[in-house]
């Protein structure tokens, strides 16, 4: 157990009087990638929140590399390497590319690599460098869904959390999204990915656990998952709606 | 033709002010989505910082500005944190919003109390000295207001610019979470954004006291200019803000002088809300930089 990166124990958040989440516990192990699943209000965004340190738990505790993160601000969890891909992106879009990508690298630990992680991340997002002087709003949403993990990855992450990468995007760009967050895991970085796409997640990730109505109701390895009949069931309806979707966009 | 030209220059100088304290505003409203109704009181009181720096110190109007700068400043820095950090972080803006009304009330009422309700006005040497080109008089004062809000501006904007600090404020503008989630401290960014936003009203405060006769009643009426010269400018926008309060200044001046002093104030409003109405953005703003709100 020496190599969790981040340990979630018994956390439990609520909203007012909503609990959102349950006694929830997971791991994540350095270097993986772990998929976290579950249909829409199932309580991962909120578990995300949680460990950036946007929301506070009701109970419970959330461990990185050893040290409790409880009592710490959004920016400390950030700078000891807790980056968030947040959900719809939440790109500066009036800003340049560029200065989008500088305020990933704001805190000084990852401002000192400035240089080394944007040859990094241009390395990793050709397009990016391309685009480095145009507005981040006039991006397709696969560029902008690239830009929000290159940002990310300027903040020097050691996990780097995705909230629902392929939110929107065509499959064409999902396929190239996953692509990419499989390159940056095998550079080092862990990862742990908030996905409504099961089929794909469960593809490329480790470990991974599913979430309903705030409890982790199932875990373990992606291949096995994907193997599982409930599982399946629970996800035909979402999944068809998905591909539906894909074809319209 | 000649009174026309006149006319116009004098607004365009005087409303140059009202675009500096809109351009204060705007840095607050974008960060903490208030509008900071003090912001004329804050005028008001450092117009009374160099007056009495002048009469009693004789130091002049104009290097009072290096003086008021830094101390309007912290004082942003202070009151953001003593007055404002809680209410900040609330979801229900009204609390905010009820804390400047209740700092302008007190500050006015203060001022009053100690100073009287006597109008003020630092007479210099050179107060009426005037430029003469061909038939046209212009103020020496007024024409340094324009040149102090043109330099007011241009440093507002080059820090929003090409500083890191700058592009966070604007970051933060856009989407508070999104900085909070890049390890930016959203108190840092709201406290910077008001300590410029009263050093803004500071640097108006300081030129209104050797340009115009003032007394604790005027921070209202000024905040309500600032919010028109903002809202026309569209928020957001430092050359916008700025341009709009030379605006306002010149529809002043000309319904002043054509209609009567009266008239000014109701004319102008009126201006406001028929810009309001058919554009919502402001006259220079675009579209998507308020929807956030």
């Amino acid at each position: 157990m020496e190599n969790n990166l981040l340990e979630v124990r018994d956390l439990s958040v609520s909203y007012g009087d909503v609990q959102a989440l349950w006694d929830v516990s997971l791991e994540v192990r350095e270097a993986q990638i772990v998929a976290l699943v579950g249909s829409n209000g199932a309580g991962k965004s909120t578990l995300l929140k949680t460990i950036s340190g946007l929301l506070h738990p009701r109970h419970g505790q959330i461990i990185f590399a050893g040290e409790d993160l409880g009592g710490l601000s959004p920016k400390h969890r950030v700078d000891r390497g807790v980056v968030q891909v947040p959900e719809g992106r939440r790109l500066f879009q009036n800003l340049t590319v560029l200065e989008n990508l500088k305020l990933g690298a704001y805190l000084p630990r990852a401002r000192a690599k400035y240089a080394e992680s944007l040859e990094r991340v241009f390395t990793l997002f050709p397009i990016l460098k391309e685009r480095a002087n145009n507005k981040a709003g006039l991006l397709s949403g696969g560029e902008q869904q690239m830009l929000a993990i290159a940002r990310a990855v300027m903040a020097q992450p050691r996990l780097v959390m995705i909230d629902e990468a392929s939110l929107g995007l065509s499959p064409i760009f999902t396929k190239i999204i996953f692509d990419l967050i499989v390159a940056l895991n095998q550079q080092g970085t862990t990862v742990l990915l908030v996905e409504q796409n099961v089929h794909m997640a469960l593809k490329i990730c480790h470990y991974a656990y599913v979430l309903k109505t705030g409890h982790v109701v199932m875990s373990g390895p992606g291949e096995q998952l994907a193997a599982d009949e409930e599982l399946r069931k629970a996800y035909v309806g979402e999944r068809a709606v998905r591909a539906v979707r894909g074809k319209v966009e | 033709m000649n009174v026309l030209l006149q006319v116009l220059i004098n607004g365009i100088l005087f409303g140059s002010m009202y675009g500096v304290a809109a351009i204060g505003l705007s840095l607050i409203f974008g960060t903490m989505r208030i509008i900071f109704l003090a912001q004329g009181t804050i005028m008001v009181l450092f117009a009374y910082l160099t007056y009495f720096l002048f009469t009693l110190a004789g130091v002049d109007p104009y290097l009072s500005i290096l003086i008021g700068i830094p101390i309007a400043f912290g004082c942003g820095l202070g009151v953001f944190y003593v007055l404002f950090k809680e209410a900040a972080a609330l979801e229900d803006k009204n609390v905010s919003l009820l804390l400047a009304v209740g700092l302008m009330y007190m500050v006015d009422n203060l001022m009053l109390n100690i100073w009287g309700a006597t109008p003020r006005y630092a007479a210099t040497s050179y107060s009426s000295f005037t430029l003469r080109i061909g038939e046209i008089n212009i103020s020496f004062q007024r024409l340094m207001a324009l040149v102090i809000a043109l330099a007011a501006a241009s440093i507002v904007y080059w820090f929003l610019k090409n500083t890191r600090l700058g592009t966070a404020v604007r970051a933060a503008s856009e989407d508070m979470v999104s900085t909070t989630l890049l390890g930016i401290s959203s108190n840092w960014v709201m406290a910077i954004a008001f300590g410029l936003g009263l050093a803004l009203a500071g640097t108006a405060g300081v030129v209104m006291a050797s340009v115009y006769s003032f007394d604790p009643n005027y921070g209202f009426p000024f905040a309500l200019k600032a919010l028109v010269a903002l809202t026309l400018g569209g928020i957001g926008n430092v050359w916008g803000a700025l341009a709009a309060g030379v605006l306002l200044g010149v529809v002043e001046n000309l319904a002043t002088y054509y209609i009567g002093a009266g008239w000014a104030d109701a004319i102008s409003y009126a201006a406001f809300i028929l810009v309001l109405i058919f554009l919502p953005y402001g006259l220079f703003g675009r579209r998507g930089v308020v929807k956030k709100v």
